[in-house]
């Protein structure tokens, strides 16, 4: 298991050559695109990843398919070195940390909204727009739905939670409740 | 061996006096005789005079007799170490009555002491058996009083217990009922009211 530590270093120096060419959004869109790649051909993964195979081997592996892409040459070098420093197993890691990165720099955060019922495009860029004031910062939204909320919903900006849940608001009024404050 | 000797010299005080009777008798006898033979010769004429005569010797000779026997017999020394025996043996009881008497005074004084020292341990038990009677009382008071703080401690803390519990479990009731009827009863256009809601409280946050 490699630390996050080592992740952060990795994702760091790439974005660094990024920085500097002006192409830090590419690799980071290839490298993303590398890592859900991993994650739908677990053989593959495991083949470049593992210490089962030898260095070359699994540099061979890694060529044949880099091959077939039109990734950047900045980017296939640094698969090959992860190859080559056994890291290709924190690639998953190495390419969210990465996309942080990416979205500091492009002033961007990302927001996990979970709803009980599918939201109106409306209602979706109002939400958008309010949480971008509140965060100062462009709002990229992952929508998801979740039955258990009953209605409502929540809204996760990084460490920060919105929740606009019916639940929430069941389990609020349970506690209070329990606590005697209606009574 | 003392009992022995004792009859002994009781048998030879018994000779002894019953030697001398004879021997005070048998002169008299013959006295006696020989008046009576005169009295037949001579009839009176003078006779009264030998009469008295031999009257007074025989008398004499009786005492001489007596005399010598007492003298000579162990008589005296009888009388004499009974004296003595009686005389110590009043000694000794006069002794033994003046040791008795120390005695009864001695164990009356004990007995006196005995008394009083009873009394005095009678009244130290009777003190400490009070003291504890009411160190026992105080204690079983204060521990009764123990027990019924935390009796009623106890009774409280089921009773909030309880409370606590029953309300739990009239929210958890309360609120599982309110969530099957929100589910069944929510619709779309209170999504959008939910949802606009949200978005107006986020909108206040900044």
């Amino acid at each position: 298991m490699i630390s996050s530590k080592i992740s952060r270093r990795y994702a760091k120096a790439l974005f660094g050559i990024g920085l500097e060419d002006g192409n830090y959004k590419a690799y980071g869109e290839c490298l993303k695109e590398f890592a859900r790649f991993c994650e739908e051909n677990e053989a593959f993964f495991k083949t470049v990843s593992s210490k089962i195979f030898s260095t070359e081997e699994r540099a061979r592996v890694l060529n044949a398919v880099l091959a077939k892409s039109d990734f950047p040459d900045v980017v296939k070098n640094f698969l090959r070195v992860l190859v080559d420093k056994d890291r290709m197993v924190a690639v998953g890691a190495i390419s969210e940390y990465y996309t942080k990165l990416t979205d500091e720099v492009s002033n961007i955060t990302r927001a996990n909204i979970i709803t009980a019922r599918p939201l109106r495009d409306e209602a979706l860029d109002k939400l958008r727009q309010g949480l971008e004031k509140l965060t100062g910062k462009t709002v990229e939204a992952e929508v998801t739905q979740d039955d258990s909320l009953i209605g409502g919903v929540v809204v996760k900006i990084g460490d920060m939670v919105l929740d606009g849940s019916v639940r929430a608001q069941l389990q609020g009024l349970k506690e209070s409740l329990k606590r005697g404050e209606y009574s | 061996m003392s009992r022995k000797r004792g009859l002994f010299r009781i048998l030879r005080q018994v000779l002894v006096v019953s030697g001398t009777v004879a021997l005070v008798w048998i002169p008299s006898g013959f006295l006696w005789a020989a008046e009576h033979g005169a009295e037949g010769a001579a009839h009176q004429g003078g006779g009264e005079f030998k009469d008295l005569i031999s009257r007074f010797i025989n008398f004499a000779l009786m005492v001489i007799i007596l005399f010598i026997v007492i003298r000579k017999s162990s008589m005296k020394d009888f009388f004499s170490s009974r004296r003595e025996e009686i005389k110590r043996k009043l000694e000794e009881l006069r002794k033994g009555k003046s040791e008795a008497e120390a005695k009864v005074k001695e164990l009356e004084q004990k007995l006196n002491k005995f008394e009083q020292e009873k009394k005095k341990i009678l009244e130290e038990f009777k003190a400490e058996g009070l003291a504890e009677k009411e160190r026992i009382i105080k204690e079983a008071k204060e521990r009764a009083d123990q027990i019924l703080q935390q009796a009623e401690f106890t009774i409280q803390r089921e009773m909030e217990a309880a409370r606590t519990r029953l309300r739990e479990e009239v929210a958890e009731l309360a609120t599982k009922k309110a969530e099957e009827i929100i589910k069944n009863q929510i619709t779309d256009k209170d999504q959008e009211h939910l949802v606009k809601e949200f978005i107006e409280r986020v909108e206040r946050l900044h």
